[in-house]
């Protein structure tokens, strides 16, 4: 019996085991390509804002289309400080063409490894924080949240494209290693694995928090809010803090997984601060299935393992229509995604069928 | 004083920009609560209907008829889009009424097929419209010039804003769809056919974005992105309006385009753009409902 409400959290266990020997199969031979560990990586930071998306959304009600804003203040940040690991301190390219000849202010915390490391986890919450409070405490909810998320994290968009010489524009910051040094190609292998295994403590970590907090009374509010706001309300819970918690949270692991998303890609471009790139987010979590931690996880492999193998060849085109097609349909019919049509549905159709055999 | 005439004019043409694309979201998400994601999708098609028509004037009809057709792109970019519309509500916006998040959610995957399907029709680059030739030049006052195709948009969206008003508040489907809007259930009992009002409704909506669509693409080239400059602005004019009032989106584009233009001479494009979705952010936050709002006592509106 015990076993049987375990579900989740095997399916979890399952995906992080074959994750974890993925690096094992490559040093094997079994898998050729080393930039596919790489890919994973990716992976493996967009199931951890999956999870964050899936708390505030998925359990609270709170659709952010917002949380590409996050995700690349976490990237920048820590972009920031790894190029001027990768420069020595001295002045980017980008910043003489904006006409600086010393470090721009907001650049010279990131000198100072510790700071840096402090700044990269302070800057989301602090904004996550200010956006959250007003937002909450004045009560702006539904599709008005959505809304204004969606219009904040265009204006970040605007803001970061605009400021060239700070940011790097429309080209971001490229050209770096990861924390632990360079991770591409062979000579650098341990470094890939170290960052690879270190990334996947994180998601389990970030996994375990979750599925931690949304077993306890505080979860149990999340939900009550999600299902009944005024209530809450008037039961005397203040809604407002409680929602704005859960959103500080969930944008932190979208930072963190911007972090980790820099450290495998080696560059950060505004593109990931696009309206389009949170609600493709938004999909991951749908798709899975929102309302239980590990849907956010196989959505996310799911769609970006999909999005790997057909982004280049002849499948490029259909799968634009593929994915939008899956997504109106599983917004449509399939409430509860992936992990509702293997709990609720398929159960559902094999009784329907044996029992009209039966009869 | 040249300059400060030029900034209103350019502030006008702006807001009524904006207000062409956010009339049909007015109606789509003010009166019927569905967010239609791919309202910008529907003034891409609009603009690549534009095109069609174009080139077809060009190939068919003799050079001196091709002014005319801008007249022609009108009708049938507002044609298409009134089908493609009317297609889409009866297959997936009908099912989502009342679920708010899930027809934004719904929409978006319906703009990203028809992104795809623009970029596999017309490829990635960007296509161009030529202006008919009576829009080009412009009328001279004095040392302030105002173009011709900025003031016929302009007279474009009076003539948009007065028959959306006119269908709304004054015409007899326009009193069934406020009906059905207000209370579904007491609309059907007194013999209302609700669901071709939602159908016509969320058409007409879905039309008054292909004609955005048609204006949109005398100002600049067309590619498979072109709905989405728009349609954030469109969103905020018409949340900060008031969700369900003509006259808030109309106060709420005119904002955002005055305002952007007004910005603008300080500093660059894309920081006032940022700007003033942060300012109008903060103002949201002391009026969560918008500018004009109905008065209601239902706690979840």
């Amino acid at each position: 019996m015990k076993i049987k409400n375990q579900g989740y959290n095997i399916c979890f266990a399952v995906i992080i085991l074959v994750l974890a020997a993925m690096p094992l199969l490559l040093s094997a031979g079994v898998i050729t390509s080393s930039s596919f560990i790489l890919f994973l990586g990716k992976c493996i930071a967009f199931s951890i804002v999956a999870i964050g998306l899936d708390l505030i959304w998925g359990y609270t009600g709170i659709l952010s289309l917002g949380h590409g804003l996050y995700f690349a203040l976490g990237g920048y940040a820590m972009a920031m400080y790894l190029k001027l690991q990768a420069t020595n301190g001295k002045v980017t390219s980008f910043m003489q063409t904006g006409g600086f000849t010393d470090l721009p202010l907001i650049w010279k915390p990131f000198l100072c490894t510790p700071l840096a490391f402090a700044l990269i986890m302070l800057i989301p919450v602090v904004v996550s924080g200010l956006v959250g409070y007003f937002i909450f405490k004045n009560r702006v909810k539904g599709v008005y949240f959505s809304i204004i998320s969606q219009a904040l994290t265009w204006a970040a968009y605007s803001l970061f494209t605009g400021l060239q010489s700070y940011t790097g524009g429309n080209v971001g910051i490229t050209e770096m290693s990861s924390v632990l040094g360079s991770i591409k190609g062979s000579a650098h292998q341990t470094n890939m694995f170290i960052m690879f295994y270190s990334s996947l403590v994180i998601l389990v970590v970030v996994y375990a928090v979750s599925y931690g907090l949304v077993h306890t009374k505080f979860g149990r509010l999340l939900i009550a809010i999600r299902d009944g706001e005024n209530r809450t309300y008037f039961s005397g819970y203040k809604v407002s803090t409680y929602k704005n918690f859960i959103y500080i949270l969930s944008a932190v692991f979208a930072a963190i997984a911007g972090e980790i998303f820099v450290n495998f890609n080696g560059s950060i471009t505004p593109t990931q601060m696009t309206i389009s790139y949170s609600i493709t987010m938004v999909i991951w979590v749908a798709v899975g299935g929102r309302n239980c931690l590990v849907g956010g996880v196989i959505g996310a492999f799911l769609i970006n393992l999909c999005d790997y193998n057909f982004s280049s060849g002849a499948m490029v085109e259909i799968w634009q229509y593929i994915l939008g097609a899956i997504f109106v349909v599983t917004i449509l019919f399939f409430k509860g995604g992936l992990v509702g049509i293997i709990r609720d549905q398929l159960p559902m159709a094999i009784r329907k069928v044996t029992g009209k055999e039966a009869g | 004083m040249v300059q400060f005439i030029n900034t209103i004019f350019n502030g006008l043409s702006l807001s009524s920009i904006i207000l062409l694309t956010s009339l049909g979201l007015a109606i789509t998400f003010g009166l019927m609560r569905v967010i239609n994601m791919a309202h910008g999708e529907f003034l891409m098609i609009g603009a690549y209907v534009t095109y069609i028509v174009q080139e077809i004037f060009v190939k068919i009809f003799p050079e001196s008829l091709f002014s005319l057709y801008y007249f022609a792109a009108l009708i049938a970019a507002f044609a298409v889009t009134f089908a493609l519309g009317a297609l889409m509500e009866h297959f997936i916006i009908s099912r989502l009424y009342g679920r708010e998040i899930d027809s934004l959610l719904a929409t978006w995957g319906i703009s990203i097929i028809l992104q795809q399907a623009a970029r596999s029709i017309f490829g990635m680059q960007g296509v161009n419209v030529k202006a008919p030739s009576f829009l080009n030049g412009g009328v001279s006052i004095g040392p302030c010039t105002f173009s011709h195709n900025r003031l016929f948009i302009l007279v474009l969206v009076a003539f948009c804003l007065f028959i959306v008003w006119f269908i709304m508040y004054k015409s007899d489907f326009g009193k069934k769809m406020r009906a059905v809007m207000q209370n579904r259930a007491m609309a059907q009992c007194m013999g209302i056919n609700s669901k071709r009002v939602d159908m016509i409704t969320f058409s007409l909506g879905s039309g008054l974005a292909g004609l955005a669509g048609c204006s949109v693409a005398l100002l600049g080239s067309i590619d498979s992105t072109v709905g989405q400059n728009y349609i954030v602005n469109s969103f905020i004019a018409v949340v900060l309006g008031g969700v369900g009032k003509l006259i808030g989106t109309v106060f709420g584009s005119s904002i955002i385009g005055f305002a952007s233009i007004g910005i603008e001479n300080y500093t660059s494009a894309s920081i006032a753009k940022a700007a003033i979705l942060i300012i109008i952010i903060i103002v949201l936050q002391f009026r969560p409902q918008g500018l004009f709002t109905t008065k209601s006592r239902n706690l979840d509106e």
